[in-house]
């Protein structure tokens, strides 16, 4: 069980981390999303006590990140976005190192290296010098470290940040399976990885929390998704007759194809109430007309266009589409704006542009 | 305590794997032992003299680059490496970090100065060795490059570069040794008593003719105290600081 309550980090003049509050239950597998330098990896080294809070709590299964350091450190397992390991020892070497600095001894200690050595799979490399290992092993080795002690949390700082996808499916995986019974905070880039891997989704930028629920939670927030349409027939009078057809959508025209048989291509923006017959309709009107439908293509709403849209206030749409945008999507929009209003405030926002907070953990 | 011993076994046991610590350990045991032989055979004349007082006035001079040279990477390289960031969130404190480092450091130097032993063996088998003077000048070795390497230790944890370390080090002990010998031409004689009663090289001194007082001791634990202090003030700083 953790609770952060407005946390603030400041390196410098420059404010990291502007009051950022939730909290995560036990045996959550969250995942934190965010573009870089939102202050994800800075929560991260708090947590594990790497960094102190510059105001704020963080408590960790009841004890305070700064008054009980030690305490904290030791029920928690980190995993930095660097993956730091001592070059010049062998994996053997290394582990049997965390393992006493952590105060594992003699068949405890045994015990445990074994554990994470089979969880880890990192048995075929045991003997090795760590300098000689691929970046997947040493990604291996840095989660066996983290995770020697059977800690009750586990933080990954971009865990799969540098590796190829069969190695990215591997440490995915791995994390699933050690996740099922701890807490787990991970931090990544690629978004497929928490659809994949976390119960539950938070999305920090310029230090502040912007979005907050199931990935299904998020997305149900964006506007229902866009259609795809590539026609031959005469551009001008499809790109109207698109236009009356998806009142209050929006219909834009797209570059022409490449290919010399192509026609002209639209991005349609559908309206929710349209949503559910719009590929159809599409279809009506252009065979209707007697133009020939080349592609009819449905993008769906992603996690992508969640964090395009948390992130950099980006709407899915055109203004018209962005101005009728439902009540969830402002408040979120205000919240990224207003770096400067007091925590209380703040927070209040983060609450409301954030329905998943409290469903998330149960 | 074992957690600072688990330290200590880890970077001692990385003095053996790097080649800086075989380089500067070779270096020392070379240079140490060929001035050794020539000062025994040829610099005393006609009637050389079983003792080790020629041997140890050189130490001084070799610590000043031996001991930055053992201490540079300690910090410097965790923090080059990124692994401070692991060896910080390990449930170990602060103190504990420090010391594990600074004795793996004074246990390397114990082990360089046990290889020279064969010296004073030697004396005592061409001559009448007093050995008291001869032990005393050992302790007193240790202590020396003790406090040297407090220092050491303190400048690695205040930059990440190792080189950077190193000079800091040499320039701040050099001078220092250098003002408390040769100041007092141009020092009043209040600054020449203060720097002989901080230089670590006057207290070896008083060692290698056969006393270790109270008050060498005291200034081991000081000089060395004040900057492992300072050494740990760093570190926690930068948690502070980001």
């Amino acid at each position: 069980m953790i609770n952060i309550e407005r946390l603030v980090k400041d390196y410098g003049p420059v404010r990291a981390l502007q009051g950022v509050t939730f909290d995560v239950p036990s045996g959550q597998v969250l995942g934190f999303l965010g573009p870089n330098g939102a202050g994800k990896t800075t929560t991260m080294k708090i947590l594990t006590g790497y960094l102190y809070p510059t105001s704020g709590r963080v408590v960790v299964n009841g004890m305070d990140v700064t008054e009980d350091s030690i305490e904290v450190r030791r029920s928690v397992g980190y995993l930095p976005e660097t993956n730091p390991l001592y070059q010049d020892m062998r994996v053997d070497d290394y582990l049997e190192f965390v393992a006493q600095v952590r105060g594992l001894r003699g068949r405890q200690k045994k015990a445990a290296i074994e554990r994470v050595v089979s969880i880890c799979g990192v048995g075929t490399v045991y003997k090795k010098g760590i300098l000689e290992l691929s970046k997947g092993f040493r990604q291996r080795v840095g989660l066996a470290q983290a995770m020697i002690h059977d800690p009750d949390i586990l933080i990954l700082d971009e865990p799969t940040s540098g590796l190829d996808p069969n190695q990215i499916i591997e440490i995915r995986d791995l994390i699933r399976s050690v996740g099922s019974n701890r807490t787990v905070i991970l931090s990544t880039h690629i978004l497929q990885e928490v659809e994949a891997t976390c119960d539950r989704i938070i999305i920090v930028a310029t230090g502040q929390i912007v979005a907050d629920g199931t990935a299904q939670e998020l997305m149900a927030q964006l506007p229902a998704g866009s259609l795809e349409i590539e026609v031959i027939g005469p551009a001008e009078s499809i790109e109207k007759q698109l236009a009356e057809l998806f009142v209050g959508g929006s219909v834009v025209r797209l570059p022409d194809a490449k290919e010399s048989d192509s026609g002209v291509r639209f991005r349609v923006q559908v309206s929710t109430q349209m949503d559910r017959h719009a590929k159809e309709a599409v279809f009506d009107l252009i065979t209707g007309n007697g133009w020939k439908l080349l592609t009819l293509h449905r993008e769906a709403a992603s996690l992508e266009a969640v964090f395009r849209k948390f992130t950099l206030g980006e709407g899915n749409g055109s203004p018209a589409e962005a101005a009728e945008a439902e009540e969830s999507a402002e408040s979120v929009a205000v919240a990224a704006t207003s770096a400067d209003t007091s925590p209380e405030e703040r927070s209040a926002e983060g609450s409301s542009s954030a329905p998943g907070a409290s469903e998330g953990g149960e | 305590m074992s957690e600072t011993l688990t330290i200590m076994k880890r970077e001692l046991r990385a003095y053996f794997l790097s080649p800086i610590a075989y380089v500067v350990g070779s270096a020392f045991l070379f240079i140490g032992g060929y001035q050794f032989f020539k000062l025994l055979f040829f610099e005393y004349g006609q009637t050389p003299t079983a003792s080790m007082t020629g041997y140890f006035a050189q130490l001084p001079t070799y610590f000043l680059v031996l001991a930055p040279a053992l201490t540079m990477r300690l910090w410097s390289e965790e923090k080059k490496l990124g692994t401070l960031e692991l060896l910080l969130t390990y449930p170990i404190r602060t103190r504990q970090l420090v010391f594990g480092k600074f004795f793996a450091a004074l246990a390397f130097v114990g082990i360089l100065l046990l290889l020279t032993l064969g010296y004073p063996i030697t004396l005592a088998y061409l001559g009448e060795l007093d050995w008291g003077p001869a032990l005393s000048g050992y302790v007193g070795a240790l202590l020396l490059a003790g406090t040297y390497m407090a220092f050491g230790l303190f400048a690695s944890s205040i930059t990440r570069d190792q080189i950077v370390a190193l000079i800091i080090s040499v320039v701040f002990l050099g001078v220092l040794e250098f003002m408390a010998q040769r100041g007092m031409v141009w020092l009043s004689p209040g600054w020449v008593d203060f720097l002989h009663v901080i230089s670590p090289g006057q207290h070896f001194n008083s060692a290698t003719r056969g006393v270790i007082a109270a008050s060498d001791l005291i200034h081991f634990v000081v000089f060395s105290g004040l900057f492992l202090f300072l050494n740990g003030m760093v570190v926690e700083m930068k948690k502070k600081v980001g």
